[in-house]
């Protein structure tokens, strides 16, 4: 199994961003890598279609309990919190959305930093809300490395703001360089 | 608030024993989270909640039901309700009646979402339909069929989804509006189901756990959707074997949409992309 894991949280604006940084990940791209990204209501589907098309590495919206492999990259399904749990399984679950958000970008980070500790890399990108921000701070207190992209870069940068406030982050990157770091964790 | 491994066992031990509930089998993960925004609410600590469930049975039913996590909508995800009408109720059709039974039906939008489907395909009438919760408030709201419209605008776009697109063919437009099925009253902000979709449903308490089938009947499909994700593998594969003995031979099993079955049990039934046969 992978050595580190990767999450990545974003909202409005971050759709390109997430396009670009899957489209230039190598298709023997080792880590797994967690998707968690609000989808306006109305475009609940086709979106994992989109990604999928520039990506070299399957994409799955997973089922529940669904055990986590290498080289795949997870996009938590609409309308349902997406938690990573230890024996590096997936839970989904309904309860109602926080933060207006279902999944909740902050519940996925905080799981996932429980499950992997200094194992994990969490990325916030551009968003309009304050969604991730406890979430990437959970990441950094569990020994994590925290990333978020360049506010100045974002197309909506409330998200990313908020989580520079709520933490020590350790890199603040444009999508290149995002890119860059990540293919090096390989 | 991380709630430790030890008081989740202890809080179960204790709703076990003044209860009929048992929570043993539960997904641990999503307990916890239950029992962390139930502290929360409450500003109980874990003895603080533990003595309050050991000495008040009203206290203990209350907590019981904010452990169940009740969410639901009208036709949730479009999709699987395309894959009922277009593939699953036409093998239904010339059949004289259909049991149905929506296991772990909340407050009521599955029943009605099919109900709704069932009456467009003119095959209600034949139904028997029976749906049952754990939750007793949830069944009172389910009887009522009354739901807030301000934050459920989504229930209308989900039922143009289904009831008036075709996947299958974008041209066709269904020319039916979503109040065939519902008033909608903007001064009391509620959406209200009409006497049409009322009349069949038979609502009946059942823990899922420890009761197998309280309608005494066979059935031809059951639904059991985001249900079993709260539930570990072991508890899920014993309500798989109880399904599959209380469904008719081919009869129908549908599950949630990012749920599957999982260990030996899935070899009794034959999965059909999005739902199961039983063998
Ligand atoms: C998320 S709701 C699912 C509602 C609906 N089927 C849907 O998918 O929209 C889950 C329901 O399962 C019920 N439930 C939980 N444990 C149960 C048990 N042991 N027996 C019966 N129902 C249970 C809860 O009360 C809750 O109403």
């Amino acid at each position: 199994m992978a050595q580190k894991y990767v999450i990545i949280g974003g909202s409005a604006g971050s759709f390109q961003v997430v396009t670009q940084i899957l489209s230039a990940l190598p298709a023997n791209y080792d880590l797994p890598i967690f998707l968690c990204l609000h989808r306006l209501k109305h475009i609940r589907t086709g979106f994992i279609e989109a990604l999928s098309i520039k990506s070299m590495l399957p994409i799955v919206e997973p089922d529940d309990k669904e055990h986590i492999r290498s080289g795949t990259i997870y996009l938590a399904p609409a309308n349902y919190h997406m938690y990573i749990e230890l024996g590096n399984t997936i839970a989904l679950s309904t309860e109602p959305s926080i933060n207006h958000s279902r999944p909740s970008i902050d519940l996925s980070f905080i799981s996932a930093s429980y499950s992997y500790k200094e194992k994990l890399i969490g990325i916030i990108l551009s968003g309009a809300n304050k969604d991730g921000a406890q979430g990437l701070k959970a990441v950094k207190e569990s020994g994590g490395i925290a990333v978020v992209q360049s506010p100045d870069e974002c197309q909506v940068k409330t998200m990313t703001m908020a989580a520079i406030k709520a933490t020590q982050v350790d890199h603040i990157l444009n999508t290149q360089q995002i890119i860059d770091f990540l293919k090096k964790l390989n | 608030m991380q709630v430790e491994k030890d008081d989740i066992l202890r809080i179960i031990d204790t709703i076990k024993k003044a209860s009929s509930y048992d929570f043993t089998d539960y997904s641990e993960k999503s307990f916890a989270r239950r029992i962390e925004k139930i502290l929360i609410d409450t500003k109980l600590d874990i003895e603080g909640l533990i003595k309050q469930l050991k000495s008040s049975k009203e206290f203990l039913e209350h907590i019981v039901k904010e452990i169940t996590v009740n969410t639901t909508e009208l036709f949730r995800d479009p999709k699987m309700w395309h894959t009922i009408k277009y593939r699953i109720l036409p093998r239904f059709q010339e059949q004289d009646t259909i049991n149905i039974w929506h296991a772990g039906c909340s407050t009521g939008q599955e029943v009605y979402s099919m109900s709704i489907l069932l009456n467009e395909m003119n095959m209600l009438d034949k139904c028997n339909i029976f749906a049952s919760d754990l939750n007793l408030d949830a069944l009172e709201i389910a009887k009522r069929g009354e739901y807030k419209y301000r934050f459920n605008v989504e229930y209308i776009d989900n039922f143009n989804k289904v009831i008036r697109q075709n996947p299958y063919n974008f041209e066709e437009v269904i020319d039916i509006p979503f109040t065939k099925y519902f008033d909608i009253d903007l001064t009391k902000d509620l959406l209200k189901a009409k006497p049409i979709l009322k009349q069949k449903p038979i609502y009946r308490k059942q823990d899922l756990v420890r009761e197998d089938n309280v309608f005494y009947t066979k059935f031809d499909i059951i639904f059991c959707r985001n249900v079993l994700i709260y539930f570990n593998y072991d508890l899920q594969n014993r309500i798989f074997e109880n399904f599959h003995k209380n469904l008719f031979n081919k009869g129908t099993l549908i599950l949630g949409i990012h749920e599957s079955m999982l260990g030996p049990v899935s070899s009794k039934y034959i999965k059909k992309g999005m739902y199961y046969l039983k063998k």
